[in-house]
């Protein structure tokens, strides 16, 4: 794939069937040593006919370089299928998919789940440059339009993808309704919310926090809700209550 | 038949595995991975009087062989509990113990007297040592004076096994435990988590938002081996073991350092089945040594 980036293919065969995209997996790096934690991954697509989950990831700490080695046959320990997932589009003409980086990897599977809908899907896909561009051709096969920028310019339009996305959002037909999915860094979850909320668009957003556990013991993932409830609730778990939000509901802080 | 069975002043368990508060939520999280009947019995994650929202992120981070916390005691507060974690709590027939946390010393007495009033609670534990929550907190764990006090007044409110749980940031534990103990305490659990910082170098910033936070992990079980030993060696009631237990020979080292229970933390985010496993692990163990009652070896250490 791209440079430092990764798909890890493992078998399992009854979540291969169950995976929703959005779910996430949480999982014991190989070799581990002194690194405590699993590691989260969401799920990048499955395959219910050959009984595969993909996961995609990017090299860069000590347990994904470790996860990158793995050979075929290896056995992984691997806690799932954890999370909710997006909600599928009803009465609306297009989807919109936002991603970051390697934010596209729930999309791969979003867009399996969606390849019998009828209505029109566009991914905007910002990378850093070049040479971390990877999905674009498996998700064109599953339909989609593709909308690339980088931040240097040598892949698709230069800028952020944000930018893009507004370009888009002014140009196409308000009357139609649209769907708006989104996953990436923190920065462009934040831009892509203010400009959700100033299209009136509504939003889906996916997650990804530091967790201990992936199933709602360690309460160390919470996500900031927009409007504390009434009875003083501040936060919403990742894992358990995510790591799919409404983005209206939701805020990002440093 | 191996006797796994320990004692906590008028409270039996079918064994000494507990799981220690805040690492096992109400236990409804953990009911998919296994029979929770299984262990000795569960530790709820704190009650406090009032509901608590907890800590802004980044509540946690990760260190070697161990991690830091500052999740700030976030619960539903003593009347939603009741309401919505103690109907699973109530159905499980080994013993539930309750974690109190309070601001004040009022706050704890009305806490323990709300929740007595529930039937089949095995036992309290008293969380005077959270070193993430502002308030109080530190206080009551970290002067003698202080514990004793609270101690002395929960003591007022409730027949049932009381158990304070004990920070080891302080100079001396076994002198807060002796305080415990003389204020009418049944029983002492330690240790809760180490102060402990990181720093990230790239953006220069504290790794938690809180700054400090709780060190807790396999990396503090030599900590907690030794406080407990201390502990063991002063007080007349028993001591429960906490600290970094991953596996059925860690429990055992805790054991023969003299304590009569343990509680699994950390290790139950990282393997869910870590308590279980803990209390399989002793079975075999008991088995393997032809040990017929595994209270023998507790305190059992040969020191020379």
């Amino acid at each position: 794939m791209a440079a430092d980036t990764f798909r890890l293919s493992f078998a399992a065969p009854a979540w291969a069937q169950t995976a929703r995209a959005g779910q996430f997996v949480n999982i014991q790096m190989p070799q581990h040593g002194d690194l405590l934690w699993r590691r989260p991954f969401s799920v990048h697509d499955a395959d219910s006919a050959h009984g595969t989950l993909d996961i995609l990831f990017a090299a860069v700490g000590r347990g994904s370089r470790a996860l990158s080695r793995c050979k075929p046959g290896d056995a992984l320990d691997v806690l799932g299928l954890l999370g909710n997932s997006f909600t599928e589009p009803a009465e609306e003409e297009e989807v919109i998919l936002v991603a970051g980086g390697l934010g596209v990897a729930p999309f791969m599977l979003l867009l399996r789940q969606l390849r019998h809908w009828p209505g029109k899907k566009t991914v905007f896909l910002g990378f850093r440059s070049s040479r971390q561009v990877c999905c674009a051709e498996t998700l064109v096969q599953r339909g989609a339009r593709i909308v690339l920028s980088s931040d240097d310019g040598s892949a698709g339009v230069r800028g952020l993808v944000t930018t893009a996305l507004e370009d888009y959002l002014i140009s196409r037909d308000a009357r139609q309704k649209v769907l708006l999915y989104v996953c990436g860094p923190t920065p462009m979850l934040r831009s892509v919310r203010a400009v959700a909320l100033q299209y009136h668009i509504p939003a889906q957003v996916t997650v990804e926090n530091r967790m201990a556990c992936g199933f709602g013991a360690c309460v160390g993932c919470p996500v900031e809700l927009a409007q504390p409830r009434p009875d003083g609730q501040k936060y919403l778990l990742a894992c358990k209550d995510g790591p799919v939000f409404p983005l209206e509901e939701i805020v990002f802080n440093d | 038949m191996i006797d796994l069975s320990t004692q906590i002043a008028s409270l039996r368990l079918q064994n000494p595995v507990l799981t220690a508060s805040g690492t096992f939520g109400y236990a409804e999280e953990f009911a998919d991975f296994y029979d929770l009947n299984r262990l000795g019995g569960v530790v709820t994650k704190t009650v406090t009087i009032e509901p608590r929202p907890g800590n802004a992120p980044p509540r946690i981070c990760e260190t070697p062989a161990g991690m830091l916390n500052s999740i700030g005691l976030p619960n539903v507060g003593v009347e939603q509990f009741i309401a919505e974690k103690w109907p699973f709590l109530s159905r499980l027939v080994n013993a539930v113990i309750i974690n109190v946390a309070g601001k004040t010393p009022d706050d704890f007495v009305r806490a323990v007297e709300r929740l007595d009033a529930l039937d089949g609670i095995a036992a309290f534990e008293l969380n005077y040592s959270c070193p993430n929550v502002k308030e109080g907190g530190l206080s009551f764990s970290s002067n003698p004076r202080v514990a004793e006090q609270v101690t002395a007044m929960v003591r007022k409110v409730t027949r049932r096994p009381l158990i304070t749980k004990l920070t080891p940031n302080v100079t001396s534990i076994s002198e807060i435990g002796r305080a415990c103990e003389a204020a009418g305490a049944d029983a002492v659990s330690a240790i809760n988590t180490l102060v402990g910082m990181a720093i990230d170098i790239h953006s220069r910033k504290p790794r938690l938002a809180s700054i400090t936070g709780g060190l807790s992990g396999p990396a503090i079980r030599p900590v907690a081996l030794a406080k407990v030993f201390e502990l063991a060696r002063v007080l007349r009631i028993p001591v429960i073991g906490i600290g970094g237990i991953q596996s059925a020979a860690d429990a055992l080292e805790f054991i023969l350092a003299g304590a009569a229970a343990l509680q699994i933390g950390t290790a139950n985010f990282m393997n869910p089945g870590a308590a279980l496993e803990v209390v399989e692990g002793l079975e075999h163990y008991c088995a393997g040594q032809k040990i017929a009652r595994l209270m023998d070896l507790r305190g059992a250490v040969k020191l020379k």
